[in-house]
């Protein structure tokens, strides 16, 4: 179905990839160990603070990529980086919404594994370090879940990915973004196979993740 | 915990190798445009753009966008060159000094879309303003529904200039009652499926009309107003100042003017062809006196195939159709 489509649907299909993946990694290296900063220590304001964290999990995909399209604009304080229409400012503008949700979820399931082991571990003589390493590794599950999720939110995402990116044929043009320019030419059918493009690569992506997800846990 | 090393060292190398390719991929000229929609969903660009790169050995990189926000673009230093229908805007921006050497090139048709049954009667208004004023009336008494783009486009500033003609400004229009008058701030194709859906009318550039009824999804629909002048749809190509931004590409950006209103280039647009019939017509004014220098009745014959095309069109679509 997809094959009347005029630009290379593997090239636009990797670069999707590569966004969305760059953009996962870069957002979960920010937001896991913000996260357990969050999650494992006590301090005043930690309760607003989550709150916070949990609320962008809504943040707009649109208003994130404006963001960076106003940093990185000629006229913005980066400008002169010429970042803006590459890939580069869309995996920027995906990192801050994947940031929000790799904390979140690990402030979640730090804290629920923190209550259920971490006095019995520190009852049998761990030190804090070792105890906060064992809580990590039994979340392992959970960071694996914030990093798919993360994934699924930056592969299906077009706002932000338009924005700074530009559609560009053969440069910033993802899976999303040719699925919004198939619907506007009026060519449906081809939108929909890219959709299942889309669809496709992402059960790959997650079948791999859910293997590091159990392999680790066994 | 291999496994994991692995899986990790695989992921690092798949994005240290993309970067790569990113980073190092062989570097030629780039011009950045960013234009209407229209042009780009037409596939006039993906038509006429390979023949310049060709030639110059360059890429364009198209950033396909409402009106406003192309405008947007190129005030900001974002883009090198503008390819944009929206006159009042334009002359602005240009005012302001954001742009030089304004250049008409070509232009096509606004048309009134509507229903087969065409209830508000707009088939037999004397002129545009006319087809909105019957619009206006049978939507104020529930009869009819019009759709608009309200997305500050160039079609959108079109339809503000019909209904100023009736003596309604911009935040009149805004403040028309959204039982029949829907303000959608989508795209000139989703507006079209909205009408479809809802048997309304909208006022539609031809190109993105003729498309979408070529793809067979939007069979209840008519042009049932066109061929007058003031829906003409004029496209200029604007360069975007050279001198407060300095790290432009000017000179692809100058060759790309000159070769669009060059003989060659107002001919290829003049060659494109959807749904059986020409959708721009080249308008470059050196193209123009050319053909009237030339004396090949050129522009004249330009004219009035013009003005007469709208017209022939209905017929065609009708006889296709019926």
């Amino acid at each position: 179905m997809v094959l009347g489509i005029e630009y290379d649907v593997v090239q636009v299909t990797l670069l999707s990839l590569y966004v969305a993946g760059a953009a996962t990694i870069l957002g979960c290296l920010i937001g896991i160990p913000l996260g357990s900063l969050i999650g494992l220590k006590e301090f005043g304001g930690k309760g607003t603070l989550k709150t916070i964290t949990y609320t962008m999990y809504g943040f707009p995909p649109v208003v994130s990529g404006l963001f960076i399209y106003y940093l990185f604009s000629r006229s913005g304080p980066f400008g002169s980086l010429g970042v803006l229409f590459t890939p580069t400012a869309m995996i920027l503008a995906e990192t801050l919404l994947v940031i929000p949700l790799a904390a979140g979820i690990t402030i979640t399931e730090v804290s629920e594994v923190d209550r259920s082991i971490k006095d019995t571990i520190r009852a049998l003589g761990a030190s804090r370090r070792i105890s906060n390493l064992t809580v990590m590794r039994e979340a392992w599950v959970g960071l694996i879940m914030a990093a798919m999720i993360g994934f699924g939110r930056c592969i299906a995402e077009v706002g932000a990915a338009y924005m700074v990116g530009g559609n560009i044929q053969g440069e910033t043009r993802t899976l999303t973004t040719a699925i919004m320019l198939e619907t506007r030419m009026g060519k449906f059918d081809y939108a929909i196979g890219l959709g299942l493009v889309l669809i496709a690569v992402a059960l790959a992506v997650f079948f791999f993740m859910r293997l590091l997800q159990e392999k680790e846990h066994l | 915990m291999a496994m994991i090393a692995i899986s990790i060292a695989v992921v690092a190398a798949v994005v240290i190798s993309a970067m790569a390719l990113v980073v190092f991929a062989p570097k030629m000229q780039y011009l950045r445009m960013a234009t209407t929609t229209s042009t780009q969903d037409s596939g006039l660009l993906d038509y006429i753009l390979p023949v310049f790169e060709n030639e110059t050995n360059s890429k364009v990189e198209v950033i396909a966008v409402g009106s406003g926000q192309a405008l947007e673009m190129g005030k900001r230093g974002d883009v090198d060159i503008l390819m944009v229908h929206s006159p009042a805007s334009e002359a602005q921006f240009v005012k302001d000094g954001y742009g030089t050497n304004r250049t008409q090139f070509m232009y096509n048709w606004f048309v009134i879309v509507g229903p087969d049954s065409d209830p508000a009667g707009t088939r037999y208004a004397k002129n545009s303003s006319d087809a909105f004023k019957r619009i206006l009336d049978n939507g104020t008494t529930g009869n009819v529904t019009f759709v608009s783009r309200a997305d500050n486009s160039g079609t959108h500033s079109k339809e503000l200039t019909i209904w100023s003609a009736l003596g309604y400004n911009k935040t009149q229009v805004a403040a028309f009652d959204s039982s029949w008058y829907k303000q959608a701030g989508q795209g000139m194709g989703s507006v079209l499926d909205m009408c479809e859906d809802m048997g309304a009318y909208t006022l539609s550039d031809d190109a993105t009309y003729y498309s979408r009824v070529e793809a067979g999804i939007i069979p209840s629909l008519n042009i049932t107003k066109a061929g007058d002048s003031a829906l003409k749809n004029q496209y200029s190509i604007i360069l975007v100042n050279s001198t407060i931004w300095t790290h432009i590409n000017a000179t692809l950006a100058e060759d790309f003017l000159a070769w669009i209103t060059s003989h060659d280039g107002q001919d290829l647009i003049k060659s494109y062809e959807r749904y059986g019939q020409q959708l721009f017509t080249p308008n470059a004014p050196a193209y123009i006196s050319a053909l009237s220098i030339a004396g090949c009745r050129g522009a004249v014959e330009a004219a009035v195939s013009a003005s007469t095309r709208s017209e022939e069109t209905i017929l065609r679509l009708s006889n296709i159709r019926g």
